[in-house]
């Protein structure tokens, strides 16, 4: 790296350009990480709050609430374990009109009993116990809902008081609600429900045989991270910022390794030279992709330093960004490692060099 | 042979092509060369005639179709290009035509990566390089690049360059050809000066007069045969 360092010292104009390019990848991909996972966030963030570790749901439900019922009776096998707690759980979308005329809401609506383990705070449970209404999530109390406005729930003649205010918290991308199960069979069900719920929340123990018990009671028991999948729009979003963030990495390569063949290409007699002095190819490479190394690392912080300031000063409310050092680094450490590779896909333009070249005399 | 009797370069029955059109058009053949230590060899020839190819087969930079190249008494012949190179490293140093400076170096970071190549101690490597920056009388112009330096300088530092690492043999092609006679004469007593100081093995090949004055040895390639070039005008 003697000559590679001197070099980058003293031409460094000769890499600002692809430079550049890396350093925008750089600030592309760390804005894009944090969208991608302030869009988790925002899309489960309901779902995290919730103090459960397993779901039971319908077999083949895959996660998904609205494809999932099971009977509420249920909840008292799972119960069974030492250890364990159990709730049936409602899940359904609903909207809900202001009685007043003022503006309507739209809801990801919890219907959990009274006494569950899931209201864990001492006024959701005094909230659950007394007479049917809803608790909202927090950010509508920001828009100016307040307690004791009036709601009819779509598509049911059940109209709701707002009891008063929660986390803030959504499920794909939906502001929570909760009301107890009974209201939440009414919404859906009307006067037949039949003890019909979405899934029952589950808190076991750890090491519990999850397979025997779901092989036991006929249902699907997946863990509290893949409950996430299911959350509408989850794949969606993730599968698209990595389909984005991969193009950029190989958008990256590419540029790196262009530029760097081009640079074999010119330093063809330099090659020769250091050859005939008695450089080994392995020297001359790690010159040349240490060079490059060193480029797109510079680029990558510089870049990713950017993109985080991006992120922390990007307005929370308008678009759901998180910056999450891990995956911060992580995408900078994926950039680097596609850009050296990226360089090193022509080797062979140097490896292939004949020291005779030196002196001007074809091989 | 004794040691003290093996010279450091040595070629046999040396012989080199060029493709030309469909066949292979003979540059030289049978070519026999021993350069002894401190020895200065000076080959003329007319453009055209292999000198760069001859300097190419002699350095090791090329493989000879026919004929072997012996360096300090070890054959090359069988050697892989990995061998080729370490025999390269440790025993040949090559002076170039236009000095061949590596352009982001300063004259003392060419001597530097010179010794790092070769693999000298890297404590010598720095006053190994003052000294012969010093010998070459460029002591005051080892911070500047390639740039910032003349023609003669350039060559200079070249030499030095090229005697990094003490070689036992040194190569040089048209070292003075793109200097003026003035200094050309100037470079061609250093080089021979400097070979015979050190007891180095110098081949040099060039088509103006400037060498021949240090010459202990003048031979003329023509025909592509090797032959006394003693009152042949350069
Ligand atoms: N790869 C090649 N293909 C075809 N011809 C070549 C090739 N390399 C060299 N030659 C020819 O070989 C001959 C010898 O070249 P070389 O460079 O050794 O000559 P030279 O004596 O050093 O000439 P000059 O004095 O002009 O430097 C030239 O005629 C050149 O055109
Ligand atoms: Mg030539």
């Amino acid at each position: 790296m003697f000559l590679a360092w001197r070099d980058l010292r003293r031409s460094w104009r000769r890499f600002v350009l692809v430079g550049a390019v890396v350093a925008l990848v750089a600030v592309l991909s760390t804005v894009l990480a944090g969208l991608a996972d302030g869009l988790v966030r925002d899309g489960t963030s309901g779902l995290r709050a919730l103090p459960y570790t397993h779901l039971a749901m319908s077999p083949g439900s895959e996660a998904v609430f609205s494809r999932s019922t099971v009977d509420q009776q249920a909840a008292t096998t799972f119960a069974e374990v030492p250890g364990a707690e159990a709730s049936p759980v409602g899940v359904s979308f609903v909207n809900a009109a202001a009685v007043d005329g003022g503006p309507s809401l739209d809801l990801a609506l919890f219907g959990v009993p009274p006494g569950s383990f899931l209201a864990d705070r001492p006024d959701a449970q005094a909230a659950l116990a007394g007479p049917p209404g809803l608790v909202l999530s927090s950010t509508f109390a920001d828009e100016g809902v307040e307690v004791g406005d009036e709601y009819r729930l779509g598509g049911s003649d059940v109209t709701l008081p707002v009891l008063g205010f929660t986390v803030a918290g959504s499920y794909g991308h939906v502001p929570i609600a909760f009301t107890t199960l009974s209201t939440w069979q009414s919404v859906n069900y009307g006067n037949d429900p039949r003890g019909r719920v979405s899934a029952i929340a589950l808190a076991l123990p750890a090491g519990t045989d999850t397979a025997a018990l779901a092989e036991a009671t006929d249902t699907d028991i997946i863990t509290k991270a893949r409950s996430y999948d299911g959350s509408p729009g989850f794949t969606a979003e993730t599968m698209t910022m990595t389909l984005i963030r991969g193009f950029l990495l190989v958008i990256s390569a590419l540029i790196v390794g262009a530029f760097f063949t081009v640079l074999a290409v010119q330093r063809t007699r330099q090659t020769g030279l250091l050859k005939a002095m008695g450089a080994s190819d392995a020297y001359v490479l790690r010159d040349g992709v240490g060079q490059m190394a060193v480029v797109v690392v510079a680029a990558t912080a510089v870049g990713t330093g950017v993109g985080a300031v991006m992120v922390a000063l990007l307005d929370r409310t308008a678009a759901p960004v998180e910056l999450s050092v891990g995956s911060i680094v992580g995408s900078a450490a994926l950039l680097v490692a596609t850009g050296v590779v990226g360089s090193l896909v022509s080797f062979r333009r140097i490896t292939t060099v004949e020291p005779a070249v030196a002196l001007g005399v074809e091989p | 042979m004794s040691p003290t009797t093996t010279p450091p370069l040595s070629l046999r029955g040396l012989g080199a092509t060029v493709p030309d059109g469909r066949e292979e058009r003979v540059l030289f053949d049978g070519v026999d060369l021993d350069v002894a230590a401190g020895e200065v060899v000076v080959v003329t020839g007319p453009s055209g005639s292999g000198k760069s190819t001859l300097l190419a087969v002699a350095g090791l930079l090329r493989r000879p179709p026919t004929g072997e190249v012996v360096v300090a008494g070890q054959p090359t012949a069988s050697l892989s290009r990995r061998g080729r190179t370490a025999v390269r490293r440790q025993q040949i140093g090559i002076v170039y035509q236009s000095a061949n400076l590596l352009g982001p170096l300063t004259a003392r970071e060419q001597l530097e990566l010179a010794g790092r190549i070769r693999r000298m101690p890297r404590r010598q490597i720095g006053a190994e390089a003052d000294r012969l920056l010093g010998d070459l009388a460029l002591g005051d112009r080892s911070g500047q690049l390639p740039a910032e330096l003349s023609g003669g300088e350039r060559q200079r530092v070249g030499i030095a360059r090229a005697l990094m690492g003490d070689p036992s043999v040194l190569l040089a092609d048209e070292p003075t050809a793109s200097l003026d006679p003035a200094l050309a004469g100037e470079v061609a007593e250093l080089l021979a000066t400097e070979a015979r100081r050190r007891g180095v093995a110098a081949l040099i090949v060039t088509h103006d007069d400037a060498p021949l004055r240090h010459a202990d040895r003048h031979l003329h390639l023509v025909g592509g045969q090797l032959v006394d070039g003693t009152g042949v005008a350069s």
